[in-house]
């Protein structure tokens, strides 16, 4: 294990360290969430534990292995109400979202018009808006004036425009590179605008595509401050504002906020590994030119 | 003067469709905002002649309820079932199918039986005698909050077949404690108002609400001895078929569009295709087409304003009069004699002033009068410059061929424009207004009340701003040492900064030493390390932030169940600001190396090892290598991902938000938090626009400052 006169145990050793300060929280949902019981400690102590009784104390392993927790949180609490409401503002956001931005992408990708490079500009500017100050006049708009507190449409119309950006840069990135020749010959063979970019462009543009999806539907599913805000009502609570709700004031139902968030987490982290490497390229690339 | 391209369409005629649609537009706005304001001045005659009614009517009331016989009034209690009460309207109504005037006659009979302690029988009386002497008045009621009484009432639903429990006095029912309700709010209004300092904002002490049919309800409290006691209301018909409607001046609306135009058309014919003498000409004719009809317009609001005046100078007479005569009827004491002239007061009961009290009764004041024009006349100017440079800038864009030249470009980039329009105008109604309407409402003192008023209503200027910034009482020197203001916009921008500052070190350097770690040669398990160690930044925020919440939970946390592990005493985390700070800082510092590590890992993967070698064979040490190639070598992605993190972890909202929640006492609120409490907390939503103008004011300045930093190093560097 050596090299160049360096040994590498220090490395792993650092590294070991640092990977159980990492894991150790994802840990102690686990052993929360399948403890069975509502408590945030993981073992009942006694009243004058000793070292060895708070050593176990922090072993993330339940005393007893149960899923009852997941049970009940679908079968006694509103919590598959909340996850059907974040799936589907999730889904109506990812639809909007790819609609609106490759439509977009398209025509900023292909044609040559007046307010081209106004349009594209307006993208970038707009993601130097600061979020509170944003906030404020959403909501009087949304709630106030339009009356569309507690809905499905105020948070899918504001999470479309919070992707929209990234997407549409991204996506135009992505056209920019199919060639132009294969529609030109579609033109020659009669083929209509629309048939060229439903028939044609998008089909080329799947993994772009993908990628957009994937991403509005990350952005609408991980949302916690603008749903908190807009959905007044429990019934329209999101996912992550149901968790919330669980451990929030004198609420302390840390099994089931454990359970919830393991079934929230795993597709977007799932997702996220699998997409990482694009959205560092996109945020980095986003900043040089922002 | 001609155009230098030959121009399919002549200059005439183009200035001469321009000028039609800029005048038109004018014309049409103009005479829109007029009959909107001829219609609003419309209504507020009829609620000054009827707030002239009401208080005439309260004045009488207070009289009334301030009788000799009120001074035995036994005091029901809430719990109480009602006394049975010697009602004289009892069984001479039941029949009636509730004509007034038979509430009238039965009340004249209660008038005999006037000796006995019922305390509201001179209040019945003076109401029943008002309600005779104003046949527009549709319904009068009377209620007391002591008792939760209804003390008289002429209204009909008040007076039907069941009128024997129905019928005045009585408790008020489980379904009128909206009556209740509003009468409790103008109490507060007129107490608020009385302990309120001079100049503060004034609450309203009399209601108006506009009812189905052309009715007008007033309420206003009624006082006893100086205290609001309870309340007097009144349904007054003020509309009827016959008054006039909205008031649109067709015919000057149509005079201002067709007499330049015609002229323009004929003038022209003179002219011939000069440019510029045709682009002149239409615009005088326009500009001196505007200016008559804004001089007709202030004229008529004028007339307008001097008819309400007198007309209200008229009713102020008439209820002066009939209250002089009203009160010797029913034997009320007339002294302090009524003052009629006071009667004409806005929804403060604020006398106007307008209608003064003289020996030929009530006249117009006739500077208040002209004041009040002259202010007309002000509004109107605005709105006409305003509206004449859109139109100006309306006939230049379709005379010089601008218009067709942008319908050209929309037919020829239709297929571009679909495509764009839906994304763009997506972003300009969601993002680009909200924006500029943040940064209008930061000048204004809009809260959770207000929201349906104009901003110019609503208008402060600068005075968020001031308060902020002048919001320095940070420190306070006590006998028990310093205390500080955590509320003190300067305390949470510093911890703001301490708090950036303090994240993006710790995940600038934990995330670079890992990177470093992770890019040795041939090192075991790397791609496991990775995966392992980019899950904090997968996991969602706020997970994450209420995850940490409860590992730091004083009793059951594990914090400090592994402090008690080391022998510490158990730390209460959120009850100090430093401790509250750790908490904040760990959970935030777990969250944000991961995306640090990875873009120095990409970073420094793409260095060619071959600069290392010939540094090797040139004799240069580790720490010599990683100053001269590694650290030039992932500048350029650290930097932007260094500003990054600092614009996220300087918004980052959740951790704070949910992890310590600002406590203790909001010393631990970073600026965005407090602005987010400010403005659906505390709804003071322009005091919290300013404060977020703030945030990305400093925001813009520190980019701008960091653009030139890189750039200056970047040039040395080169």
């Amino acid at each position: 294990m050596k090299r160049d006169g360096v040994s590498h145990w220090p490395l792993h050793l650092f590294l070991l360290v640092m990977v159980v300060v990492t894991i150790y929280p994802v840990l102690f949902v686990i052993t929360i969430a399948f403890s069975g019981g509502q408590a945030l400690s993981i073992v009942d102590l006694p009243p004058d534990p000793g070292i060895a009784d708070r050593l176990r104390a922090i072993t993330p392993w339940p005393e007893t292995v149960s899923t009852e927790n997941f049970r009940s949180l679908f079968a006694d609490q509103p919590f598959s109400r909340w996850l059907l409401n974040s799936v589907i503002i999730s889904a109506a956001t990812t639809f909007m979202g790819v609609m609106l931005s490759s439509t977009a992408a398209y025509a900023f990708s292909r044609f040559r018009f007046p307010g081209r490079r106004a349009g594209l500009m307006m993208f970038l500017v707009s993601q130097m808006f600061p979020g509170t100050l944003m906030m404020i006049p959403l909501y009087i708009i949304i709630v106030k004036w339009l009356g569309l507190g507690s809905t499905y449409m105020s948070l899918v119309l504001m999470y479309s425009v919070t992707a929209i950006p990234f997407c549409v840069w991204m996506m135009k990135g992505y056209f920019d590179t199919i060639p132009k020749e294969l529609e030109e010959s579609a033109l020659i063979d009669g083929a209509s605008q629309a048939t060229i970019f439903f028939r044609i462009v998008l089909p080329l543009a799947r993994p772009a595509v993908a990628v957009t999806a994937l991403f509005s539907f990350m952005t609408a599913w991980n949302e916690f401050i603008q749903a908190a805000t807009f959905m007044d009502r429990e019934d329209m609570y999101t996912a992550p504002v149901g968790l919330r709700f669980f451990v929030s004031g004198f609420s302390e139902q840390w099994g089931y906020f454990a359970a919830g968030a393991i079934i929230a987490a795993i597709p977007v982290v799932l997702l996220f590994l699998f997409l990482q490497k694009y959205l560092v390229s996109g945020l980095t690339a986003g900043a040089v030119k922002g | 003067m001609d155009s230098d391209q030959p121009a399919p369409a002549s200059h005439r005629r183009r200035f001469l469709i321009g000028l039609a649609v800029a005048a038109l537009f004018a014309a049409a706005f103009g005479a829109f905002l007029l009959g909107v304001a001829r219609e609003g001045a419309r209504r507020d005659a009829e609620e000054r002649r009827s707030v002239v009614q009401l208080l005439a009517l309260t004045d009488l009331v207070d009289r009334a309820g301030g009788q000799p016989a009120a001074a035995e009034e036994p005091s029901y209690g809430l719990g109480e079932e009602l006394p049975p009460v010697d009602v004289p309207a009892e069984g001479t109504v039941p029949d009636t199918g509730g004509g007034l005037g038979d509430e009238l006659a039965a009340l004249d009979a209660g008038a005999d039986s006037a000796e006995t302690p019922d305390p509201g029988a001179a209040t019945r009386q003076a109401v029943a005698a008002f309600a005779a002497a104003h046949p527009e008045v549709k319904a009068i009621r009377v209620v007391l909050f002591d008792g939760l009484l209804l003390e008289a009432s002429t209204a009909l639903e008040d007076l039907d077949e069941k009128a024997g429990e129905k019928a005045a006095p009585r408790r008020l029912e489980r379904d009128e404690k909206p009556l209740y309700d509003l009468g409790q709010q103008l109490r507060a209004a007129v107490e608020g108002n009385r302990e309120g300092q001079e100049g503060e904002a004034r609450e309203e002490e009399i209601a108006a609400e506009r009812l189905s049919g052309g009715l007008l309800r007033l309420s206003a409290p009624m006082e006893r001895g100086g205290a609001p006691v309870g309340m007097v209301q009144m349904d007054t018909l003020v509309e009827t078929p016959e008054t006039r409607g909205a008031g649109f001046p067709w015919l000057a609306a149509l005079l201002a569009v067709l007499a330049p135009v015609g002229l323009f058309f004929l003038i022209s014919l003179a002219l011939g295709e000069r440019r510029a003498l045709l682009a002149t000409l239409a615009a005088v004719l326009l500009l001196v087409s505007l200016s008559a009809f804004a001089l007709w317009s202030t004229r008529t609001l004028a007339a307008d304003r001097r008819a309400a005046a007198e007309a209200t100078a008229a009713a102020v007479k008439a209820e002066g009069e009939r209250s002089i005569a009203q009160l010797a009827e029913l034997g009320l004491p007339s002294d302090p004699p009524p003052a009629p002239e006071t009667w004409d007061a806005d929804r403060y009961r604020q006398p106007r002033g307008l209608v003064q009290a003289g020996q030929a009764g009530a006249t117009v004041d006739q500077d208040r009068l002209d004041h009040e024009s002259h202010q007309d006349a002000g509004r109107v100017h605005r709105a006409v410059i305003t509206l004449s440079l859109i139109a100006l800038v309306l006939l230049l864009y379709v005379g010089l061929g601008w218009a067709a030249r942008t319908g050209a470009a929309l037919v020829e980039h239709r297929y571009a424009y679909t495509y764009t329009v839906p994304a763009l105008a997506a972003m300009l109604l969601l993002v680009f207004l909200p924006f500029f309407y943040g940064v209008a409402l930061s000048f204004t003192n809009a809260n959770v009340y207000n929201t349906d008023k104009s901003i110019f209503e609503t208008w402060v200027g600068l005075d968020n701003f001031v308060e902020i910034v002048r919001d320095i009482g940070v420190a306070e020197q006590t006998p028990d040492g310093i205390s500080w203001n955590y509320q003190s916009f300067y305390w949470t921008l510093g911890f703001t900064i301490v708090w950036t500052a303090a994240n993006v070190v710790i995940g600038v350097s934990v995330g670079l030493l890992l990177a470093l770690a992770l890019n040795t040669k041939d090192l075991a398990f790397r791609p496991i390390y990775r995966v392992l160690l980019i899950l904090p930044w997968a996991v969602p925020t706020y997970i994450t932030a209420l995850v940490w919440k409860g590992m730091f939970h004083k009793q059951f946390g594990v914090m400090n169940q592994i402090l008690q592990i080391f022998g510490f005493d158990p730390v209460s985390w959120y009850d100090h600001p430093f401790t509250s700070f750790l908490a904040v800082l760990t959970t935030n510092g777990w969250l944000s190396f991961s995306f640090m590590m990875v873009v120095s890992l990409g970073a420094l993967q793409s260095i060619p090892a071959d600069l290392y070698e010939a540094a090797r064979v040139d004799g240069a040490t580790r720490w010599q290598q990683f100053l001269s190639i590694t650290l030039p070598s992932i500048r350029p992605a650290l930097i932007p991902a260094i500003i990054l993190s600092v614009i996220w972890t300087f918004n980052q909202f959740i951790v704070i938000f949910l992890v310590s929640a600002g406590e203790p006492g909001g010393s631990t609120e970073i600026l965005i938090t407090k602005a987010y409490r400010i403005a659906f907390e505390q709804y003071r939503y322009g005091y919290a626009a300013a404060y977020s103008v703030i945030i990305f004011l400093i925001l813009l300045a520190y980019g701008t400052w960091q653009n030139r930093v890189t750039r200056a190093t970047e040039a040395i560097g080169e």
